[in-house]
Order: C-alpha cells, then structure tokens, then sequence
C-alpha cells in the first residue's frame, strides 16, 4: 500500500500532536484507543483502527507511567500499529509486535529529551533571575515541540521504512544498549542536583536530624509491599506531626514570654 | 541557581487574584510537563503555569525575579491535582510570606499527591473507562474512542478547577491566622519542607550498581552487601556529595550535571558494568 501525501501530512500531524500529548495537553489523545481511530480514518480503513486501538489499549492499561518510569512508549507503538494493520492487512496483535520496536525507539527519544533539558534549566535560571517571563513560556513551548518533532520523524520513518526498519532500528539499539543504559542511570541521578538545591536553601544545620529522620521512614516503608503509593502519604502525615509539635511548642513558649532568647539563634539559620 | 533571598522587599499582601487569573493558570496547568527533564522534573512547567499570578502579585521586577527563581527549584507532582499545590502557593506567594515558608509548603505539598492522583487516575479512573471502551472500540464502535475521552476530560477537568479555587481559598484563611507567628511557622514549614526532601531522596531514588564478583556457587552481589549496610546509600550519598558540591564548593547545577552523566556513561561502558 502506497500513502498519498496528505496522508502522510496527516499522520505527521497527528504523531506531532500526540506526542505531546503524552505529557500535556488533555493527555488522552494519545492513548492508542483515539490514536488508532484517528490514523485508522487517514488511512481509510476506521473499522481496522478502531480494532487495533482497542487491541493495544487492553495491552496497556497494565503499563501506565507511574511515578515517572518510561515503558515502552504507547503512543508510537499505537500509531505504527495501526500503519502496520492497515497498510499490510496483518492481524491486530501481530501488528502490535511489529510496533513494539517503535516503541523502544520512541521511549529512547524520551530519555535523550529528558536528558538534554537538564543542563537548558541553567538557561530558564537566567530569565528567572533577569524576570523574563516570556523566555521561561517559550522554553516550555520550544521542549514541547522538540518532542512532538521527534516523535513525527520516527513515525514517518516507520510509514516509509515499515517493520523493516522497525527490525533495522531495534538491532542497532541493542548493540548500543549500554550508552542508553548510561544515560538513564545518568538521569535517575539527576534528580539528586533538584534535591540538593531545595536542601542548599532550607537545610539549617540544626535541621540535619530531621533530613536524615525523614530518610529513614522513607526508606522503612518503602519496604512494606502494598504501600508504594501512599508512602508519601503516610510520610508527610509523620513530617506534619513534627512540624505541628514544634510550632505548638515555640508559639506557646512565646506567649509564656520564655522564646525570645531562646529562639533567636536557630532561626538565624533558617 | 537559586537566590539567596528569605524574604521579599515588598512585603505588602498584593490584591487576591481574581477568578479570569486562576482560571488561566487552571489551563496553563495542562503544560506542566512541557519541560520535563531529569533534574528538576516539572520545575520549568511549574513556573510556566503560576507566571500569570506571579505577574500580578509581584509587581516589583526584583520581587518577581526572587520568585520565579525560587519558583525554579525540583518540583514534581502529578499532573492532573497541580492545582492544589498551585493554589496553596499563590496564596503564599500574594501574603508576601517567608521564601522558605513558601518553598516548604511547596515541597510538602506536591510529594503525597503523585501517590493519590495514580491512585485515582492510572489505577481506577483508566482502567475501567479504558477497558470498557476498548472492548466497545474493538466491535468496531465509534462512539468507543468519543467515550473515553469524553468521561477521561470531564474528569480531569473538574478536579482542575475545583482544586484551584479550593486550596486558593484554604490558603487564603489559613495565612490569616500564622501571620501572628510568622517566624515559627516558618521554621515549622522549614522541617516540613526538610523531612520531605530526606523522603524524597530514599523514595525517588532508584539509582543501584549491577556489579557482581565471580566467587563460584555463591557470587558477591555488590548491591546487596551495600543494602545490608544501609539501603538506599547510594541515592543518600550522592544528594549529600552534590549538597556539599553545590553549597561549599560553588559547583552550579550544570557542573553537577555534567559529572552525573560522565559518571552515568562511564560506568554502563560493557567493560566496567556498573549500571
């Protein structure tokens, strides 16, 4: 099956749209059970892509991105699916399979995105500190279609390619397997930089215990299956007792008119 | 990097933002992850969405300038319950309250809500709209994709708003009654603030080494003798390494990048296998 050129147009669109979807936007669009109606549509068979959708849908509602961790990205793997069904008339889920390196591919392109944001924060700190709003606003919007850019590319590869390519690509990608392990090592680290600003700013040295204290129940609970989503939770409801405890402790100090000198020397730190 | 301001020079509370501001920031708040990256997650989309009350609150440059940098710091929570960080924050930020007041709450407030709203988005709400307009999709049903997106929006939508004014309102009252103890609350808050991050670092750190010494039928795994000695060390070592970088060595945050992902490459390399 050939494709006319505004259905690659169309497709562009929508893989550029999408993708950015995936974090933005309504963040629904890009869910395989719309992307493949939508793609279904441009390519002139609706049935197949609603199938195919719902197909890849099912397969997924497993694999959300809880708390952050990429799994092989939905959004390519939905489209290229559909492509792949309609374009060489295959069975749903062995459309599905052939997607699947598309998929690698598109969660790679993540990571690099991810990656390479990291070092342009020092950029958005310039305009903070000139109070530039608008150079913040576009680098929002400049990442964004960075995204949507690399997504469309890889889905128009994936038109012109097929599941060739898709095997050309996933080979090439195991061979170098460990630079993207290398990177996303680099990146589950990065978030340490974050911490450690936050901490720069609000981490008075008699509040030491308290960091360490908060470590401790975190990582306490984080070995008690079937808490993994209300760690934080039950985390800030201990952190709260503490910090209650402590301004009840120091207002009623003061109104017994002992705080004065007592108090003076911590809050120099803060 | 951050400033190193504690309070802003203007501290006059700046007129209650009005209903057209928050609602546009309620939109802008679909963008939060426009610029999401490793280190400070959703922190440039954060800004973004807060710039229009920003904009009104602080109308003396330098004050807005100390605010969106502090603005600027780690921030991560989830997408779709923002609101209610955002509405808290505003309400700080439009009493003029302490820097690290504000910066503490913030913390406070975003970590316990990636846990909830996964809870009601990507474990209840999805699976079930999902999975019945799959199946609806499957037959060949149209109306399967329009459903989904329908109840999926109407959803998020509300719970968009409804938070905002709610918290921007709670915010509100509650600052009435801690101005009387501004300094407490703000050591308060500062511990807060503290405890979350030392949770943080356990609970979002995930970095581990893959390094195992050949020792016949029984190989040292070295991961696990670090877990026998304190698990998590390695995410707590490197928070206190880049603290220390950061804090007494001047590094900037960019210096501190640079050396993760030297160490991030040069240890996946297949001859030294660490990650």
């Amino acid at each position: 099956m050939t494709f006319s050129a505004i259905q690659i147009i169309l497709v562009f669109i929508v893989a550029f749209i999408v993708a950015i979807d995936q974090f933005d936007f309504l963040e629904s669009l890009y869910q395989p059970i719309v992307t493949g109606a939508v793609i279904g549509a441009i390519l002139g068979d609706l049935q197949t892509g609603l199938i195919v959708g719902g197909t890849y849908q099912l397969m997924t509602i497993g694999n959300m991105p809880v708390g952050g961790a990429q799994p092989p990205n939905a959004v390519i793997g939905g489209i290229m699916a559909t492509v792949f069904a309609i374009s060489s008339g295959l069975e749903p889920t062995a459309a599905v399979g052939l997607a699947v390196p598309f998929a690698l591919i598109g969660q790679y392109m993540v990571t690099l995105l991810f990656t390479v944001m990291s070092p342009l924060m020092s950029l958005s700190d310039k305009y903070a500190e000139k109070a530039e709003p608008k150079g913040i606003v576009t680098i929002n919007w400049l990442a964004m279609a960075a995204l949507g850019l690399l997504f469309a590319v890889v889905c128009l590869a994936g038109l012109f390619g097929g599941s060739a390519l898709g095997t050309t690509l996933s080979n090439f990608a195991d061979k170098y397997q460990w630079v993207m392990n290398g990177l996303s090592a680099a990146g589950g680290m990065m978030r340490f930089v974050g911490f450690a600003i936050l901490l720069r700013m609000m981490l008075s040295n008699d509040l030491w215990g308290i960091y360490f204290a908060g470590f401790a129940l975190a990582t306490v609970i984080g070995y008690v299956d079937g808490l993994g989503g209300s760690a934080l939770l039950l985390i800030a409801f201990v952190g709260i007792a503490i910090a209650l405890y402590d301004f009840q402790t120091r207002t009623a100090m003061k109104s017994a008119g002992l705080g004065a000198g007592s108090t003076g020397g911590d809050e120099d730190g803060i | 990097m951050a400033s190193n301001a504690l309070q802003y020079n203007d501290l006059t509370p700046a007129q209650p933002l009005d209903k057209a501001t928050l609602n546009k920031m309620v939109w802008r708040s679909c963008n939060l992850q426009g610029s999401f990256n490793y280190e400070r997650m959703q922190a440039n989309g954060w800004l973004y969405s807060i710039l229009p009350g920003l904009e009104k609150i602080h109308t003396n440059k330098e004050d807005l300038a100390i605010s969106m940098q502090h603005n600027l710091e780690f921030f991560n929570t989830h997408p779709f319950l923002v609101t209610f960080v955002m509405g808290i924050v505003l309400s700080l930020e439009q009493q003029k309250a302490d820097i690290n007041t504000i910066r503490a709450v913030r913390v406070a407030a975003m970590g316990p809500l990636g846990g909830i709203g996964d809870a009601i988005f990507w474990f209840t709400l999805v699976p079930i709209t999902a999975g019945i307009t799959a199946n609806m999709a499957i037959g060949g049903n149209i109306m399967g994709p329009i459903l989904f997106l329908v109840i999926f929006n109407a959803v998020q939508f509300l719970v968009r708003f409804w938070l905002m004014n709610w918290s921007y309102a709670l915010g509100t009252k509650a600052i009435e009654l801690l101005t009387k103890n501004a300094k407490e609350f703000t050591r308060a808050a500062s511990m807060l603030g503290v405890f979350i991050v030392g949770a943080l670092t356990s609970n979002y750190g995930g970095t581990t080494i893959n390094l195992t010494i050949e020792n016949g039928e029984s190989p040292i795994v070295i991961q696990s003798i670090l877990d026998g000695v304190l698990p998590k060390m390695i995410p707590l070592f490197l928070t206190l390494l880049l603290y220390f970088l950061l804090k007494k060595k001047g590094w900037t945050p960019v210096a501190c990048i640079a050396l993760l992902l030297v160490i991030g490459i040069v240890g996946a390399i297949p001859f030294i296998g660490l990650f």
